[in-house]
């Protein structure tokens, strides 16, 4: 008998726990969706279901996770990329069903079918790092469902597919629940349609799990978007960065069509809108990380005419990776690096050691950054790219892995830091709470396209 | 022909000719390698990074003996030249004819490579289009903290090292996720046979090779 049963769990990576006592049995051969946001611990669920955690990294730390199944258990990652070893699609499929030893006859008509089921056959000889984001999910979809699992494990499936292939794969994994009785455990942000799934839903909040009862189930996948009072911007303002006729694409699928708009000086503007629509490749495209058509002018000259050099002394982007951002070993070393060439005025050195006590990472100077938990890292980053003092700052996703009273610290910073040097912030967050008094404006992305929400609209 | 069979026969002739002073058995090796090319559609701008890579390298040997040596020879020098482009002469036709894959597939079923090996190597192949982006951003990250990192500045391969140890442990997860266990048997989509053509082919050139050798100065 399948059974997926999680015993007062707790786990923690690099001593900062992500689960604690977790106690949850997800029935077999029904629909599981996890919902909860970014950082709760959704992908490490999924992870210790599927026997990669605690293999490759963390600790459980109390209790136990027991699986017991037939059958395989087929996973398929939220970063699409990261999920191929070979080349093309077909060459994964046949990798794959060459591990689950298929007999050879047998692989032909297999990878077929999977390819189908993704509805990728066009692409099977193609090179994987030639397709869309959305591309690769699917086919990374189509891979695990060759492996014909008993449990299947999809971590953000939808975040790159479009509308159309969310509906029809949705329609499959239907199918296949109620043909093969696979059990499905889904998580995801972005919850509509999956009512017809008729799904248990399950909520990680607070490192904790509860399941939702009908009534809240009904609430969950009608509506979870919190929402953020903010107002329209005035008609006359000045503005520093002005988009014209932009668009955005990501292989073949457009992310954003025409749209002319200004973000305002010295302001924060949240960005808001569902996964793998765009958001992070808008940020890259005003810090010139991908093509995009059309134009963008920072402070009314186009950014392709301003050198790399000048630009990006202007204009800093907080990456949604911590480490994309450190150059150095040390803690203190990046703080150094910093103070040399940095020019924002707030950051004294009576500031910075104050700024350092109060995010909890003074006496760190000689700690290993990559030694540093999630959270410590991502206050550590926020921290050296306010002291460099550039007139904007594009941050992607800065809060995931914060508590709530460390958000209110880093909260704090910033806003004492802009009264003495104005800084245009351009912020892309699902978390929302705490953040009504520090946004002054707020844009959604969705549908592709990007417009601001607020006032009594 | 089969690939393992063929790495086998590029290996062998290369470390015998290591140990010959023969001119006109490379010129001979160089001479096949190039015909097998344009059999095979070789582009010519190939071509030419074909002879220029290896070119001032080979010159500098050459001189070296002609002009340094104590003997002058003009005909070790020319030995050591064209042995140079015979090495880049064979690597080039074992590379542009045969597809990774199929070596990997090969050496898997034929050598009985652990297949760790065999796939890993070509997993990090596929990587390479993703370490370039990688690259790109740590450039840019340096810009923002007033860095300007150059080809030589010991932040990038340091920075570069750090994303390939996060890599290889994502990877190893993918292919485990895809059902790849350590030593656990595995089918095969296509049979790699060494047929008996293959056994032909290399032992006639082996053959041929040794009385070039023997015969020619």
């Amino acid at each position: 008998m399948e059974k997926i049963l999680f015993n007062n769990l707790s786990f923690a990576f690099d001593k900062q726990p992500i689960l604690e006592n977790i106690n949850a049995e997800f029935k077999s051969g029904k629909i599981h969706l996890l919902t909860g946001i970014s950082g709760s611990g959704k992908s490490t669920l999924l992870k210790l279901i599927a026997g990669l955690l605690p293999k490759h990294g963390g600790k459980i730390t109390t209790g136990t996770v027991s699986i017991s199944t037939n059958g395989r258990i087929g996973m398929l990652f939220q970063d699409p990329l990261m999920q191929f070893a070979l080349d093309t699609p077909r060459h994964e499929l046949e990798f794959t069903l060459e591990n689950c030893q298929v007999p050879s006859a047998e692989i032909d008509s297999r990878v077929k079918n999977a390819l189908q089921f993704g509805k990728v056959e066009a692409l099977a000889n193609q090179l994987i790092s030639t397709l869309s984001g959305g591309q690769q999910q699917r086919v990374a979809l189509s891979v695990v469902m060759a492996m014909q699992p008993s449990i299947l494990l999809l971590d953000e499936p939808f975040a790159n597919v479009d509308e159309e292939n969310r509906q029809l794969i949705l329609a499959q994994l239907l199918k296949i629940n109620q043909e093969n009785h696979t059990t499905i455990i889904i998580t995801d942000h972005d919850l509509h349609g999956y009512q017809k799934l008729n799904p248990l839903v399950w909520q990680l909040k607070n490192r904790q799990i509860s399941t939702l009862s009908a009534s809240q189930r009904r609430k969950v996948l009608q509506d979870n978007r919190s929402s953020i009072k903010t107002s329209l911007p005035p008609a006359t303002s000045l503005s520093i960065i002005n988009f014209t006729k932009l668009s955005l694409k990501q292989g073949d699928k457009t992310l954003l069509t025409p749209a002319s708009l200004a973000l305002l000086k010295n302001k924060a503007t949240l960005l808001t809108g569902p996964n793998g629509i765009g958001k992070s490749t808008l940020l890259k495209a005003i810090a010139k990380l991908v093509k995009y058509q059309g134009t963008i002018t920072y402070n009314n000259q186009n950014i392709q005419k301003i050198s790399p050099r000048k630009y990006y002394q202007q204009l800093g982007l907080i990456f949604q990776h911590a480490n994309d951002q450190f150059l150095n070993v040390t803690v203190g070393e990046e703080l150094n690096l910093s103070r040399k060439n940095g020019h924002n005025p707030y950051f004294t050195s009576r500031q910075i050691q104050q700024a350092l006590a109060e995010l909890d990472l003074a006496g760190r100077e000689e700690q290993v950054i990559y030694s540093l938990s999630g959270g410590q890292k991502k206050k550590l980053q926020i921290l050296l790219m306010l002291m460099m003092g550039q007139e904007v700052l594009l941050f992607d996703e800065p809060f995931t892995g914060l508590d709530q009273d460390s958000l209110k610290t880093v909260l704090k910073l910033i806003t004492a830091s802009r009264k003495i040097y104005p800084q245009t912030l351009l912020i892309i967050s699902h978390q929302l709470n705490g953040l009504d008094e520090f946004i002054d404006y707020h844009l959604e992305m969705n549908h592709q396209q990007l417009k601001y929400c607020g006032g009594n609209s | 022909m089969n690939p393992s069979l063929k790495l086998f026969l590029i290996l062998f002739l290369s470390l015998e000719l290591t140990f010959t002073n023969k001119l006109w058995v490379n010129i001979i090796v160089i001479t096949v390698c190039l015909v097998l090319l344009i059999h095979y559609h070789f582009r010519w701008q190939q071509f030419c990074w074909l002879i220029f890579i290896p070119l001032f390298p080979a010159i500098a040997i050459f001189t070296t003996i002609v002009l340094f040596s104590p003997g002058h020879s003009l005909f070790y020098g020319l030995v050591l030249f064209s042995r140079l482009y015979m090495y880049v002469s064979l690597g080039t036709i074992f590379t542009f004819t045969t597809n990774p894959l199929a070596l990997a597939r090969s050496l898997e079923q034929n050598c009985h490579l652990p297949s760790k090996y065999a796939y890993g190597v070509l997993a990090a192949l596929n990587l390479i289009p993703k370490m370039k982006q990688a690259v790109t951003t740590i450039y840019i990250a340096g810009q923002m903290r007033g860095v300007t990192l150059h080809w030589w500045s010991p932040t990038l391969y340091f920075k570069a090292i750090l994303v390939a140890l996060q890599w290889s442990d994502q990877l190893a997860q993918a292919m485990e996720s895809h059902g790849f266990v350590e030593g656990q048997a595995r089918t095969r989509t296509i049979n790699i046979p060494i047929t008996a053509r293959d056994w032909v082919i290399t032992s006639t050139l082996i053959i041929l090779i040794q009385i070039i050798v023997i015969a020619l100065p």
